[in-house]
C-alpha cells in the first residue's frame, strides 16, 4: 500500500469544505434515494451537472457521497410505507414493511441503515484490494451466462415472494419478461408491440412501472381502510437490541457482502438484483425460512448488505477496464471522464492514489450516512403515525412528480396508473409485484443476450451447459422448477415403492 | 365517504397541475436569448462516444452562453428515441439534439422518422469532432490476428465465422464492417450488443474475434496493450498519442477507399424552423466551444480529430455521410424504405 496517497487524500477529506460537501450530498442522496422514483442514477446525473466547476477532488467526492446516500435511503420508504425508494430496495420491503408494521420502524430503519454502511464498507475493502485479480470476474460472464443470470434472478425473486406459491411468483415474472419485449428490440431495432405508438418505441420505462406497482396500491388501500387502519406507534431506534440483531447475523452479512460485490462487478447488474440475490442466500441458509416476508431481521440485513455492497463491486470494472458495473456507476464514470480522469486499463499506471482517493471517500461517505439516515429516519419514522386520509394524497403527489420528472413526460403519468391498475390487481389476487418488475428490469437483458448467445453459438444451445458459470446457473435453474413441481417428492416415492417391490 | 370526495378535490387539483405545468411553462417564446438553462439531449447512455464529446462541448459552450447547458441522456432504438423526441419539444433552441451523425444518416432509410421530418436538410448542424473505426482485436501474446494480413486470411479461410463484435446494426462499429466487406468482399458474422462498452469487453474477454468500434471507444485499451489496432478506416495512418501509429486500411484493402473516412462525426444539432437569434447564439458559442483547450485536449486524449463545421460545410459533410449510410444500409437488406425513394444520390 502506498502510504503517501493515503496520507494526502485523508488531509483532503478533513478540510471543511471537503466534510461540507461530503455531509450536503449524502444528505441530499439520501433524500433522493427516500423518494419514490427518484433513484441513484438520477442523483448521481443530477450532481454530476451541478460539480462541473468544483475541483476533481471535491467533485469525485461529491458523487461517491451521493451514491452512497442514495442507495442507502431507499431502505426508508420501503420499510415505512412499503413503497421502495429505488429499485435497489425492493427486497428490503419484503421484510421491512412487516417489522415497520409492527410499530418497529425505527429498530428497522437502524438494522438497514447499519446493514448499508457495512455493506459499503465490505464493498471498499475489495476496491482498495482487489481490484485487479476482481476485474476479470467481468470478462467471465459472456451471452450465455448473461441470459441465464437474467432467468434466475426473476426465478428467485419470483420464489421468494410468493408466500404460499412459487408459481404465482413465476407467473408475475413471466407477465414482467413479456411486458419488457415492448418496444424497439436490441439486435435489428424492430419495433414489437408498440402499435405504431411513438411513445412505446424506446420500452416500459423502469421507474413509472416501480411506482405504478407498488405505490398506488398503497395508496389506494391506505384511503380505502383509512378508518380500519389503526395508527401504528413511532418507534424509538433502539439501538441496544440493534446491534444486538446486526452481532447474531455475522455469517449474513460477509455472505451478502460477498454477493453484492460479485453482482456489481457483472456489468449490467446492478443494485437491485444484488439485494434479491443476498436475500435468497440468506433465507435458503436459515433455519427458519419460515419467518421470512413476515418480518425478519434477517431479511433486512441481507438485502441492505447486499444492494450496498454492489456499489463497491460496480465501481470495480469501472476503474479497471472502464465498463460500469450498473447504471448510477455508468454516470459516475461518465463524471470521472469529463473531469479528465481516466478509468480503465491506464488508472493504475497514470492516476496510482486514484483508487485510494475512491475508496476513502466511499469509507467516509459510509459513516457520514449512518449519521444523517438516523437523524432523518427520527423524522420519518412519524409518517406512521400520520393518517393515511393525509399521507396518501401526498405519497400520491410525490409518485405522480416522480414518474414525471423522470423523463418530462406526460405518458410516463399515465403508465403510472396503468401499472398502478395492474399492480393493484396482483395483489388482489395475491400475486407479488416484485417479481414483475424485476422481470422488467431484466428482460431486455434476457431477451438480447439470449439472442446474442445464439447467434455466437449458430443456434447451437449447448454452450448453456457445457460453460463452467453457465452451468452452475443452468442447474440452480433446474433444480429450483423440478423442486416446485416436487420431482423430488416423486422420485423418492419411486424409490421408495421400487425398494419395497424388491 | 363524504371525507373522500373532500380529500379528492385538492389531489386532482394538484395532479392537474402537474399536467399542465410543462404546457404552461412553454407558453411564452423570449425574445432574448438564452433566459433559461438549455439542455442537450444525448439519445444515448452516458459514457459514450457522442455522449463524452457532447459533455465537453456543453460545458464550454455554457461558459460563453452564461448559462447552465445540461446534457440529458435518453437512449433507445439507435438514438432515434431521444432525436424524435428534441423534434416534438419546441424549436426555441432550449431543447438541443447531440448525436453522431453516421446513426443520425441512418434513421431516414430505417423509418425511425417517418411522418416528423423530411430529412437532414430540416436540421441545422455543428460537427465538433471525428473519430474513425479502428479494426481492434484482444492483444497480449495469445493475440489470434497480429496484422491485417493475418485477420485477412482468416475471412478468406472461414467466410462468415469470424465474429465482429458491434453496438448494433446501424452503429458506428456496423458501418466500419460493412465497409470493410464491401472492400475485401468477404463476409463475417456480425454480432450486435447494447452499445459500445459491452461489444468492447466481448473483445476483450475474446467472446468476438474483432470489435470495429470507433479509435475512440477503444484507446485506452490499446494503449495499455490490451488490444491490437490492426488498421483505421482512414486513407492515412493514425498518430495515436501514447501507442503505435495505426496502420491505414488503404494499405491492405485498397479498395474500400471510395467508403473513407469512415467513423462517427459527433455534433449538436436544432430542428432548422429555430428562430435564427438563437441559430446565431448557439453558433457563436460552438466556435469558441470547439477550439477550447478542453475540447482540444478531449480529442487528443480520445484518438479523434477536431472538424468544427457549421453552416453549409456541416450540411454537406451529412449529405456525404446520408448517401453512404443509407446506400451501405440498402445493400445489407436493412433498410426500410429504398434510398431511392427517399432522393438520397448513390455514393461516387
Amino acid at each position: 500500500m502506498d502510504w503517501q496517497y493515503f496520507l494526502g487524500v485523508l488531509q483532503f477529506v478533513v478540510q471543511p469544505m471537503s466534510i461540507f460537501t461530503m455531509v450536503l450530498s449524502v444528505f441530499f442522496g439520501l433524500i433522493v434515494g427516500m423518494l419514490p422514483g427518484l433513484t441513484a442514477t438520477m442523483a448521481v446525473a443530477l450532481l454530476t451537472g451541478l460539480t462541473y466547476k468544483l475541483s476533481n477532488e471535491v467533485a469525485i467526492l461529491s458523487l461517491v457521497a451521493v451514491y452512497v446516500g442514495a442507495i442507502s435511503g431507499g431502505c426508508q420508504s420501503a420499510i415505512l410505507m412499503n413503497i421502495p425508494g429505488t429499485p435497489a430496495s425492493a427486497a428490503t420491503a419484503v421484510d421491512g414493511f412487516p417489522i415497520g408494521q409492527r410499530g418497529e420502524g425505527g429498530l428497522g430503519i437502524f438494522i438497514a441503515t447499519a446493514s448499508s454502511c457495512i455493506g459499503t464498507l465490505t464493498g471498499t475493502l475489495c476496491i482498495l484490494l482487489l481490484t485487479p485479480p476482481l476485474a476479470l470476474l467481468a470478462l467471465k460472464f459472456g451471452a450465455f451466462e448473461f441470459f441465464l443470470l437474467a432467468l434466475f434472478g426473476v426465478m428467485i425473486c419470483g420464489q421468494l415472494t410468493a408466500g404460499t406459491d412459487p408459481l404465482k411468483g413465476w407467473i408475475s415474472g413471466i407477465l414482467g419478461l413479456i411486458v419488457s419485449q415492448i418496444g424497439m428490440d436490441g439486435m435489428n431495432a424492430y419495433p414489437r408491440f408498440t402499435f405504431g405508438e411513438i411513445n412505446l418505441m424506446s420500452g416500459i420505462p423502469l421507474i413509472p412501472v416501480m411506482i405504478g406497482l407498488f405505490g398506488f396500491p398503497e395508496i389506494i388501500y391506505g384511503l380505502v381502510s383509512s378508518t380500519a387502519r389503526a395508527q401504528i406507534k413511532t418507534s424509538s431506534l433502539e439501538f441496544k437490541k440493534g446491534f444486538g440483531i446486526m452481532l447474531r447475523n455475522k455469517l449474513n452479512i460477509i455472505r451478502s457482502s460477498a454477493i453484492g460485490v460479485a453482482v456489481g462487478i457483472i456489468p449490467g447488474v446492478g443494485e437491485d438484483v444484488a439485494g434479491w440475490l443476498s436475500y435468497w442466500a440468506e433465507k435458503k441458509s436459515s433455519k427458519t425460512p419460515e419467518i421470512f416476508g413476515k418480518g425478519a431481521y434477517e431479511g433486512v440485513v441481507a438485502a441492505e448488505t447486499g444492494n450496498n455492497a454492489c456499489i463497491g463491486g460496480a465501481l470495480i470494472p469501472v476503474l479497471s477496464l472502464a465498463v460500469p458495473g450498473s447504471a448510477p456507476a455508468a454516470v459516475l464514470l461518465a463524471a470521472l471522464w469529463l473531469h479528465g480522469l481516466r478509468p480503465g486499463p491506464l488508472l493504475m499506471s497514470e492516476s496510482p492514489g486514484f483508487v485510494i482517493d475512491i475508496s476513502v471517500y466511499m469509507a467516509i461517505s459510509a459513516i457520514a450516512m449512518v449519521f444523517l439516515a438516523l437523524l432523518v429516519s427520527k423524522v420519518t419514522v412519524k409518517i406512521l403515525a400520520v393518517k393515511s386520509t393525509i399521507l396518501m394524497p401526498i405519497v400520491y403527489v410525490l409518485c405522480t412528480v416522480g414518474a414525471f420528472v423522470i423523463s418530462n413526460s406526460i405518458f410516463d403519468i399515465y403508465l403510472v396508473f396503468v401499472f398502478g391498475l395492474v399492480g393493484l390487481l396482483l395483489r388482489e389476487m395475491s400475486y407479488p409485484a416484485a417479481p414483475f418488475l424485476l422481470g422488467i428490469i431484466l428482460g431486455p437483458m434476457a431477451d438480447n443476450s439470449l439472442r446474442r448467445a445464439l447467434v455466437l453459438s449458430s443456434g447451437d444451445p449447448s454452450p448453456f451447459f457445457t460453460r463452467p458459470i453457465s452451468l452452475i446457473f443452468a442447474t440452480a435453474i433446474i433444480l429450483m422448477a423440478l423442486s416446485q413441481l416436487n420431482a423430488f417428492g416423486w422420485l423418492r416415492k419411486w424409490l421408495v415403492h421400487s425398494e419395497l417391490k424388491e | 365517504m363524504s371525507k373522500k370526495l373532500i380529500w379528492s378535490i385538492p389531489a386532482a387539483s394538484v395532479l392537474g397541475l402537474v399536467c399542465l405545468w410543462p404546457q404552461l411553462s412553454m407558453a411564452q417564446a423570449p425574445a432574448k436569448w438564452p433566459t433559461q438553462d438549455i439542455s442537450i439531449v444525448v439519445p444515448y447512455p452516458p459514457g459514450g462516444g457522442t455522449d463524452l464529446t457532447t459533455r465537453a462541448l456543453a460545458e464550454e459552450m455554457g461558459k460563453a452562453l452564461k448559462t447552465n447547458v445540461s446534457v440529458i441522456n435518453q437512449p433507445g432504438a439507435s438514438g432515434s428515441i431521444g432525436t424524435i423526441a428534441v423534434w416534438n419539444k419546441p424549436h426555441n433552441g432550449y431543447t438541443i439534439s447531440a448525436n453522431g451523425l453516421l446513426a443520425f444518416a441512418s434513421y431516414p432509410v430505417r423509418g425511425f422518422t417517418e411522418g416528423l421530418y423530411k430529412d437532414h436538410k430540416d436540421w441545422h448542424f455543428w460537427i465538433a469532432t471525428y473519430s474513425p473505426n479502428a479494426i481492434v482485436t484482444k492483444g497480449g501474446p495469445d493475440a489470434k490476428y497480429k496484422t491485417m494480413a493475418d485477420l485477412l486470411a482468416a475471412l478468406k479461410a472461414k467466410p462468415g465465422e469470424i465474429t465482429f463484435g458491434t453496438a448494433g446494426v446501424g452503429s458506428g462499429g456496423y458501418m466500419g464492417s460493412e465497409v470493410l466487406k464491401m472492400g475485401t468482399k468477404l463476409n463475417y458474422k456480425h454480432i450486435a450488443y447494447q452499445g459500445g462498452a459491452p461489444a468492447i469487453v466481448g473483445g476483450l474477454s475474446g467472446e468476438v474475434d474483432i470489435v470495429p468500434q470507433l479509435l475512440m471507444e477503444m484507446v485506452d485499451h490499446i494503449r495499455a496493450g490490451k488490444m491490437n489496432a490492426l488498421a483505421v478506416l482512414m486513407d492515412k495512418p493514425f498518430k495515436l498519442s501514447g501507442a503505435a501509429d495505426i496502420p491505414a486500411i488503404t494499405d491492405s484493402v485498397p479498395a474500400t477507399k471510395p467508403f473513407l473516412p469512415m467513423g462517427e462525426s459527433f455534433g449538436i444539432m436544432v430542428p432548422k424552423d429555430t428562430p435564427a437569434n438563437v441559430v446565431q447564439a448557439i453558433d457563436a458559442a460552438f466556435k469558441i466551444a470547439v477550439q477550447s483547450e478542453t475540447v482540444k485536449k478531449f480529442a487528443a486524449e480520445k484518438g479523434s480529430i477536431i472538424l468544427a463545421l457549421s453552416g453549409n460545410e456541416a450540411q454537406a459533410h451529412v449529405a456525404k455521410l446520408l448517401s453512404i449510410v443509407s446506400w451501405t444500409l440498402f445493400d445489407a437488406g436493412q433498410a426500410k424504405t429504398s434510398p431511392e425513394t427517399l432522393g438520397i444520390p448513390k455514393v461516387k
